[in-house]
C-alpha cells in the first residue's frame, strides 16, 4: 500500500472517531450563563400544549406570561414569627446561622404566617434558604437562580409565607447545596398544630460532621427528658446524603408522620426500623413505659436515651411504608390523571459540561438534556420513577406532596403515603401522583446533593410561569 | 510516533497500579477512620476513591483513546490491533466497575480484569519495542 493512502486511512479513521466525539462534547458544554426553563426538552406528559409557546429552537419552557418573582407569600400583615438567619462561613469550613449549626430550630403553629431574614455575612459564593417540604409559593422557594438570585455577602433576603400544613420540615441553603448542606447551612423548621399537646415534642435533627453522625449536633447520646406515661414525638429529620434508619428501644413506636404529613391508622411497631430518606422526615411516638427506660436510635452511635437505657442492635426488619397503617381518601383520583411522566434514572457514559465520565441519567439523557415536565394547575399529575443506576437516589420535588401509589407493580395498601422525599433505590420503581396546584418552576432533583450536582435533576414546570433568574449570572447562582 | 505508541501504552499499565494503590489507600484510610469512631457514609470524602473515579473514568479512557489514534499513524506491526484490545479492556473496566455497585461481589471481576488490562497494555508496548529495533524496523519500514 502506498504511504500516502495509509496515511489517509489513518486521518480517516480518526476523524471518525473524534469527529462524533468531538460533536458530543461541545453539544455537552453548559453556558456560563442560562435560563434553567430554557434548558432541556419539554415533555408534555401527554397532555395538552396550549398556554404554552416555543422559544429557541431544541423547544423550551418558562415562556408564560406569570414571572415567578410575583408568586410570593402574603406581602402584607405583620408576622407572627419572625426570625432573622444570619450565614456565616467559619474559619473551619463549617458553615452556621448565627453562629451555630445545625442553625436554629424555628417553630410556628399551623397558619401563623412565617417571616425569615436571611442576612449573608461572608458567604462569598452567596447563600439562600430553601423550605424542604414546605409547599411555599414558588418565590419563597429559595432556589438560587430559580426563584431568586443568591444572597451575596452584606446584603439580605425576606422569605415570608404561611405555614400551611403542621408538621416536621427543615431549611437548608440551596446555593453551592452540596457543599454548603453539608457543611452545616440548615436548621430544623417545625409546624405544630394550634391546639396544646402534652407530652415530649423532640427534634431529632440528624447530621454527619466529619464523619461523625450527630444529633442536633451532638455526637454519641444525648438525654431524652421525659418521664414515666409521658408521650414522646421524636421528630426524626434526616439532613444527610443516604437513608437512615431509626428505631426506638424500650417500647412499641409508630410511626405518626411521614414528611410532614399525618400516617392515617399507625400501628404499634416493635423490632423493626424505619428507613428515613435523606432529606425526608419521620415523626416517631411513643408512651414512655414506666421503667422511665428509653431510646431513639439513629445508627452510628447516635441517639437520645432516657433512663440511660443500654443501645441494642439494629432490627433487621423494616417498616414497609407501602403496608403500613390503614386506607384513606387522597382528596383527588389518581385514575383522572392528565398527564403521565416517566422519570427514568440511569447511568451513563458521556460528557457533563465537557468532563468525561459515568453520569447519571434522566430517561436516557444527561444533564442538561433533560425533560421539563411541563403542567398547568390543576393538573393531576402520574409519574413514575424508575431507578437501574446502581445507586440509591432520594428524590426530591419541591413545592409539592405526591402519594405513592405503587412499588415494583404492588399496589400502596397502607395509609396514603405522601412525601416530598422518597428513596428510589437501584431496581426500583415507584409510581406516584399528586395535584398540580402550586405555580411555579419546581426542582425535582435528588437530595444526595453531589448527584444533583453531577446532573441528576429535572424541573416541574407550570405552562404560563417564566423566571426571570439565570443559573450563573452576576449573582454567581449555582443552586446545587 | 512508534515512541509516542509505546509511552502511551506504557503510561496505561502505569495508571493500573495507581489504581490498585489508590483503592488500598481509600480502604486504609476507612479502616483508620473507624478506629477514630468515624463512619463511612454517603457524605464521606476519601481521596483515594475521588483519585480513583478521575484517573478510571477521565485520565485512563483519554490514554486509550490517544493510544488508538496513535496507533494508526504508528506503522507498528499489530499495534493498532493492540490498542484497541486495549481500549475494548478499558471499556471492559469501567463496565465491570458499575456492575459492582449493586453486586459487589462482580466488583472481584473489576480487580482482576484490571490485571488484564495492564498486560495488553504491556503487550502493546512491547510490539512498539520490538518494532523500533534494528533487526525488524527494515522490514516494517518496507
Amino acid at each position: 500500500m502506498k504511504r500516502s493512502l495509509k496515511i489517509a486511512i489513518a486521518a480517516g479513521a480518526t476523524v471518525a472517531i473524534l469527529g462524533p466525539l468531538g460533536y458530543i462534547w461541545q453539544r455537552s458544554l453548559v453556558p456560563t450563563t442560562y435560563d434553567m426553563a430554557e434548558m432541556g426538552y419539554p415533555d408534555y406528559g401527554g397532555g395538552q400544549v396550549a398556554g404554552h409557546v416555543h422559544r429557541g429552537g431544541a423547544g423550551s419552557s418558562g415562556a408564560g406570561s406569570i414571572s415567578v418573582a410575583a408568586l410570593t407569600g402574603p406581602s402584607t400583615g405583620d408576622p407572627e414569627v419572625a426570625v432573622t438567619l444570619t450565614a456565616r462561613k467559619e474559619k473551619s469550613g463549617r458553615y452556621t446561622l448565627n453562629g451555630q449549626t445545625p442553625g436554629p430550630e424555628i417553630r410556628a403553629k399551623k397558619g401563623q404566617l412565617v417571616q425569615v431574614t436571611l442576612v449573608n455575612d461572608n458567604v462569598t459564593d452567596g447563600v439562600t434558604l430553601h423550605w424542604h417540604g414546605v409547599d411555599v409559593p414558588n418565590a419563597e422557594d429559595g432556589v438560587a437562580g430559580v426563584t431568586q438570585d443568591a444572597v451575596q455577602p452584606g446584603h439580605s433576603y425576606v422569605y415570608r409565607f404561611v405555614a400551611q400544613d403542621a408538621g416536621t420540615f427543615w431549611y437548608h441553603s440551596h446555593q453551592v447545596s452540596h457543599e454548603q448542606v453539608k457543611n452545616g447551612l440548615f436548621g430544623a423548621f417545625v409546624v405544630t398544630e394550634p391546639v396544646f399537646s402534652e407530652g415530649i415534642d423532640e427534634v431529632v435533627q440528624v447530621h454527619t460532621y466529619d464523619g461523625r453522625r450527630t444529633i442536633n449536633g451532638v455526637a454519641g447520646e444525648s438525654p431524652l427528658p421525659a418521664r414515666p406515661g409521658q408521650v414522646v414525638r421524636a421528630r426524626v429529620i434526616n439532613t444527610d446524603a443516604g437513608p437512615l434508619r431509626a428505631w426506638v428501644t424500650g417500647a412499641p413506636y409508630r410511626v405518626v408522620a411521614i414528611d410532614g404529613r399525618d400516617v392515617h391508622g399507625p400501628t404499634d411497631i416493635s423490632d423493626k426500623s424505619v428507613t428515613v430518606t435523606a432529606g425526608g422526615r419521620v415523626d416517631l411516638a411513643f408512651t414512655m413505659p414506666s421503667s422511665a427506660a428509653a431510646r431513639v436510635d439513629v445508627g452510628a452511635g447516635a441517639a437520645v436515651v432516657a433512663g440511660g437505657t443500654k443501645a441494642t442492635n439494629e432490627p433487621t426488619g423494616v417498616v414497609d411504608l407501602l403496608t403500613y397503617g390503614t386506607k384513606d381518601a387522597y382528596g383527588f383520583d389518581p385514575a383522572k390523571a392528565n398527564r403521565k411522566f416517566d422519570y427514568r434514572i440511569g447511568r451513563k457514559a458521556g460528557f457533563l459540561d465537557g468532563k468525561p465520565g459515568l453520569w447519571w441519567s434522566i430517561n436516557g439523557h444527561l444533564f442538561p438534556d433533560v425533560p421539563m415536565f411541563m403542567v398547568t394547575t390543576g393538573d393531576i399529575v402520574r409519574m413514575t420513577i424508575s431507578n437501574s443506576s446502581g445507586e440509591v437516589h432520594p428524590m426530591h420535588l419541591h413545592g409539592h406532596h405526591a402519594v405513592v401509589l405503587s412499588r415494583n407493580g404492588v399496589a400502596a395498601t397502607g395509609s396514603p403515603w405522601w412525601f416530598d422525599s422518597l428513596d428510589v433505590g437501584d431496581g426500583e420503581t415507584y409510581e406516584i401522583a399528586f395535584v398540580a396546584d402550586n405555580p411555579g418552576i419546581w426542582v425535582d432533583h435528588c437530595h444526595n446533593l453531589k448527584h444533583a450536582a453531577d446532573g441528576l435533576l429535572a424541573h416541574l414546570a407550570y405552562t404560563d410561569v417564566y423566571t426571570p433568574y439565570k443559573i450563573g449570572d452576576v449573582a454567581g447562582n449555582k443552586p446545587e | 510516533m512508534r515512541a509516542v505508541y509505546r509511552v502511551l501504552a506504557m503510561l496505561v499499565a502505569v495508571g493500573v497500579v495507581v489504581q490498585a494503590a489508590a483503592i488500598a489507600y481509600a480502604l486504609f484510610d476507612i479502616l483508620h477512620k473507624a478506629d477514630d469512631g468515624q463512619v463511612f457514609t454517603k457524605d464521606s470524602d476519601n481521596a483515594g476513591i475521588a483519585v480513583h473515579a478521575v484517573v478510571g473514568e477521565m485520565i485512563v479512557p483519554l490514554i486509550c483513546l490517544a493510544l488508538l489514534i496513535v496507533s494508526f499513524f504508528a506503522g507498528i506491526p499489530g499495534g493498532v490491533k493492540w490498542a484497541a484490545i486495549t481500549f475494548g479492556v478499558m471499556v471492559l473496566q469501567i463496565v465491570l466497575a458499575f456492575v459492582g455497585f449493586p453486586v459487589p461481589i462482580l466488583g472481584t471481576l473489576h480487580a482482576i480484569n484490571a490485571f488484564a488490562l495492564a498486560a495488553v497494555a504491556s503487550i502493546a508496548m512491547r510490539q512498539a519495542r520490538v518494532a523500533g529495533s534494528p533487526q525488524t524496523s527494515a522490514t516494517v519500514a518496507a
